[in-house]
């Protein structure tokens, strides 16, 4: 499996094609030799794909570090060799480096299993989070706040739902062809069971023919359901659009075969895809753009 | 008799964590529980939860503790917030809406009393005609607010039902005077 040279949400696509084209136990190779960038999606998605095999009892893939230097120190920086070295054999040289959260990097790879780690997710975001939000984005001070909600929320959808633990990274970066402009960017998946499934008991009959990934995150995303019966839930994700409509944000969750998103002014991607190629569990990703510059 | 909690301080003695921050269900569900206990044991009609000490409040926690809290009030008692930042009562708000009942909150800076969450404005002007203080008759507050009694009762059956207003022998008070 060839991991794409610059791999972010849209690369994904072109990842998951070649994932899911073998079983989970087969003997997979991950070639990241060519590899110049990787968004906190991506690295997040690669430990996913290893978790994956992991928990389906395949044998532990390999995992070509790549040949540039400065992509393996920044993706040292962002802490993914060091959950990356449990769920694949490294061939190829890791850079020795201590993760850097004073850089662009918010939040290196961290993983997500219980209540306790979404503390430690949400206390060590809030001092990165309003030197780049309010400082760099320019955003106001209290976005900082809405931030870490946001991401307290994201993070809470592996603990509450997922069956099973997930990765979470937040950076700061420009997104140059899209956007134009400095964005940060928080991205969550884990290998669980996927909307679909979460949501089935309760949500499957309402949809009849219709039901699929792509309709039970029509239910969570637009409708704010929730597998639990209890009237207060499904609150979360509805926090996090509420969040992202003030700051001109986006939103995207991709699930099973289907991806969903908010589409803020500034993007032009689809609501909703379907029939794309399955890969297990949630990816959750959001981005704060910098406010434009004020004109005149 | 009114008591006053001091919410972070049950966070710290009930979840094993260095942060002040209110995130996640199962932490707002224990920290519920605690306060729960707390109102069961001392009994008082007004329970002010101070939020001052307290870090992020996401909606998940907003939900557990406030929400919850006030979904299950004992008729008759009465909750306040008090202490609360702009991003705190944003969260609080959201779910107060989203179960369509209100909270009292003592504003931070100005140190008055007002509601917050779904607010319908006939509510909000029999609030403030009892805002002094002083037990009113449905009378009352139809004379004050130029109402008619059946405008003046719905409005004050509401607020009753919300736990917002204590009402006593056909007069009503905003219960912060005990």
């Amino acid at each position: 499996m060839e991991i794409p040279a610059k791999f972010d949400d849209r690369s994904f696509e072109q990842f998951t094609q070649s994932f899911a084209a073998g079983g989970l136990t087969d003997k997979m190779v991950f070639d990241a030799r060519t590899a110049q960038w990787a968004s906190p999606f991506g690295l997040v998605a690669m430990l996913t794909a290893g978790q994956a095999v992991k928990e389906a009892g395949g044998a532990m893939p390999a995992f070509t570090v790549p040949i540039a230097e400065e992509v393996r120190r920044y993706w040292t920086r962002t802490g993914f060799f060091r959950h990356a070295m449990e769920l694949f054999e490294l061939h190829g040289k890791v850079p020795k480096q201590k993760p850097d959260t004073q850089s662009d990097v918010l939040l290196e790879v961290t993983p997500v299993r219980a209540s306790e780690d979404v503390h430690t997710v949400v206390g060590r975001i809030q001092e990165g989070a309003a030197r780049i939000i309010h400082g760099e984005l320019g955003l106001e001070a209290k976005a900082t706040m809405g931030f870490a909600m946001a991401l307290s929320e994201a993070c809470q959808n592996i603990v509450e739902h997922a069956g099973t633990g997930g990765w979470v990274s937040v950076h700061a970066y420009t997104f140059r062809r899209r956007l134009g402009r400095r964005v940060v960017v928080i991205a969550v998946s884990d290998a669980g069971v996927g909307f679909r499934r979460s949501l089935e008991a309760t949500q499957q009959r309402r949809f009849g023919d219709r039901w699929g990934d792509a309709a039970a995150l029509e239910a969570a995303v637009i409708q704010h359901t929730s597998r639990f019966r209890d009237p207060g839930r499904g609150q979360g994700i509805a926090g996090i659009k509420r969040y992202l409509s003030r700051w001109d944000g986006k939103l995207t969750i991709r699930s099973g075969t289907a991806r969903i998103a908010i589409v803020p002014s500034w993007d032009d991607d689809v609501p909703l895809t379907e029939h794309l190629s399955p890969f297990p569990g949630a990816q959750v990703q959001i981005v704060i753009p910098a406010q434009e510059a004020k004109s005149g | 008799m009114r008591q006053t909690i001091q919410v972070e301080q049950v966070l710290r003695e009930t979840v094993q964590t260095p942060y002040r921050d209110l995130v996640t269900r199962a932490t707002g569900r224990a920290v519920r529980t605690s306060i729960e206990q707390a109102l069961e044991a001392a009994g008082a009609m007004l329970t002010v939860l101070d939020f001052s000490e307290v870090g992020l409040v996401d909606f998940s926690c907003a939900d557990e503790i406030v929400a919850k809290l006030l979904l299950n009030q004992t008729a008759g008692t009465f909750v306040l917030l008090q202490g609360l930042r702009e991003d705190q009562l944003d969260a609080i708000e959201h779910v107060l809406d989203h179960h369509a009942i209100v909270a009292l909150i003592r504003d931070r800076s100005s140190g008055t009393v007002r509601m917050v969450g779904r607010v319908e404005p006939d509510m909000r002007d029999a609030f403030g005609a009892l805002e002094t203080g002083e037990m009113l008759s449905t009378d009352g507050v139809a004379a004050r607010t130029g109402w008619t009694f059946e405008r003046a009762r719905t409005a004050l059956e509401s607020l009753t039902r919300l736990n917002v207003v204590r009402a006593s022998d056909g007069s009503y008070t905003v219960p912060l005077a005990v």
